[in-house]
């Protein structure tokens, strides 16, 4: 016996900030909002995050990986749904690249032949060889999603380390709520209602000064 | 601006009949010309054609119903033969009233053929307080062939002092290139995105936003000509250039100056005079 389910340690090293998928250089255009000042302390952090998280990419992404996950998924087809959702330039370079670098470590990792794809795609590829439950996968995936952005933020805005965190267990309830949802979704319930999140993603393509690649 | 003047919410009878209808167009090249090939309309929906014989034909559809209300089912078709270019848009302002009871359903349908050329430059849709409206717009391109296409949405009238809380609406734009999807744009808002609009990642409080794109050989390409005019008092507007693809998101106040910015971009990227309905 085991004390972790199987699957839960690799899903959990998967998506640790250390695996080498690159997501501390993309902010999602977070950077854009911060330096526009709409977002400038631990409350407007939460907001916006939480709203990315409800209306934007957080859910998009979920119902993506949930397909993906499921057995008789057309992974090709998916990574063209992917590409085909990407907002801008450089929300479709977040994806693809966290993507590639994802699947080249996992597959390192695991053996299996992994393609590069779209970041939740790509997740769903390698995840879906674990067994565990979706809504779990789903959870933990929109947690490394959200915690990669706080982190952005305790950068860059910047918050203290306990405030950031703070503000990632305030998303606690709605990253587990969304996780429930979207396992259940189909490719209808994509849609999108943050539509300054991709404003914010292309106005970072003309800032003169960046840290981040998105 | 607009040929037909729709009732207002209040005068439209409480009870009303369903209205559905559905018109179809298929341009092709025939003898070194674009023409004619086919027409059909059925109920409320029409469709006209002022310009045929010039240069680039223009396709007007109309929705004789006078709005869009629980129940509607309204859908435009248009094909584009290969080879042929054509500007297809909408009479007036679409409106979405307050539903009752189902959901108004839109099916804009439009194929272009290889080497063709679609401008599906429709005009805004106005939504009001309880609507509930599903629309769709597909467009399927054949080998080189592209598009512009262009969604405007205004909640409510901020002159008229009205607000939109309550809303359930889904706008999926779909563009393929030989079955392919190629441009994805669900929007969807609800009483919960309405309720957070508010948000910086949601509208910002913006009442009025579009979408522009363009999918085609030379889209990319056009990104400096775009941000070049994106400085309309009062509207946030930002574009981006990938894969094949120019796409915009457009955001205002109210809808004028939403229009104002879009007839602007739409100067810059075709250079070419606007339909009449269109002239601002």
């Amino acid at each position: 016996m085991s004390a972790a389910p199987p699957g839960l340690l690799n899903l959990v090293q998967w998506l640790s900030p250390a695996f080498p998928t690159g997501g501390f250089a993309y902010s999602h255009g977070l950077e854009w909002a911060i330096s526009a000042g709409e977002v400038r302390d631990g409350a407007s952090v939460e907001r916006w995050l939480a709203d990315v998280l409800r209306f934007g990419a957080g859910r998009t992404d979920a119902i993506l990986l949930a397909q993906a996950l499921a057995a008789e998924a057309d992974l090709d087809a998916l990574t063209d749904i992917a590409r085909a959702l990407a907002p801008s330039a450089e929300r479709l370079r977040e994806t693809e690249d966290q993507g590639a670098g994802f699947a080249a470590a996992t597959a390192a990792l695991t053996g299996f032949d992994l393609a590069p794809r779209p970041l939740p795609v790509a997740v769903g590829q390698a995840a879906r060889t674990l067994a565990l439950p979706a809504p779990q996968v789903l959870a933990l995936y929109l947690h490394a999603f959200a915690a990669n952005l706080v982190s952005a933020a305790v950068r860059f805005v910047p918050l203290g380390q306990t405030e950031g965190q703070r503000v990632l267990a305030a998303l606690h309830p709605l990253i587990d709520a969304l996780a429930l949802e979207a396992a259940t979704a189909t490719l209808d319930d994509l849609a999108t209602s943050a539509l300054r999140a991709d404003l914010a993603a292309m106005q970072h393509e003309t800032m003169d000064v960046r840290i981040f690649r998105t | 601006m607009n040929a037909v003047t729709p009732l207002s919410p209040e005068t439209r009878p409480a009870v009303m009949e369903r209205s559905s209808g559905c018109a179809f167009v298929a341009l092709r090249q025939s003898r070194g010309a674009t023409r004619l090939a086919d027409l059909a309309q059925a109920g409320s929906a029409k469709a006209i054609l002022p310009r045929v014989a010039g240069a680039v034909p223009e396709v007007v559809y109309l929705n004789t119903s006078g709005g869009l209300t629980g129940g509607d089912r309204l859908s435009y078709r248009l094909e584009v033969g290969a080879g042929c270019r054509v500007l297809a848009t909408t009479q007036t302002a679409e409106r979405a009233y307050a539903a009752g009871e189902g959901v108004a359903e839109v099916r804009v349908s439009h194929s272009v053929g290889a080497g063709g050329w679609l401008d599906w430059l429709p005009q805004e849709t106005i939504l009001y307080d309880g609507a509930a409206l599903e629309r769709h717009t597909e467009i399927e391109l054949a080998g080189d062939a592209g598009c512009l296409m262009l969604e405007s949405v205004v909640l409510g009238r901020a002159a008229m002092g009205e607000t939109v809380s309550r809303l359930k609406f889904r706008d999926a734009r779909t563009v393929r290139r030989d079955g392919r999807p190629v441009l994805l744009d669900p929007l969807a808002f609800d009483d919960a995105a309405l309720a957070a609009a508010g948000g910086f990642a949601v509208l910002g409080g913006a009442r009025a936003f579009a979408t522009l794109a363009m999918i085609g050989q030379g889209a990319e390409d056009t990104l400096a000509r775009a941000r070049a005019v994106l400085d309309e008092p009062g509207v946030e507007a930002a574009a981006s250039a990938f894969d094949g693809k120019l796409v915009l998101r457009l955001l205002a106040p109210d809808g004028w100056p939403l229009r104002r910015q879009v007839v602007r971009v739409l100067g810059a990227l075709r250079g070419t005079a606007l339909p009449r309905v269109w002239q601002v």
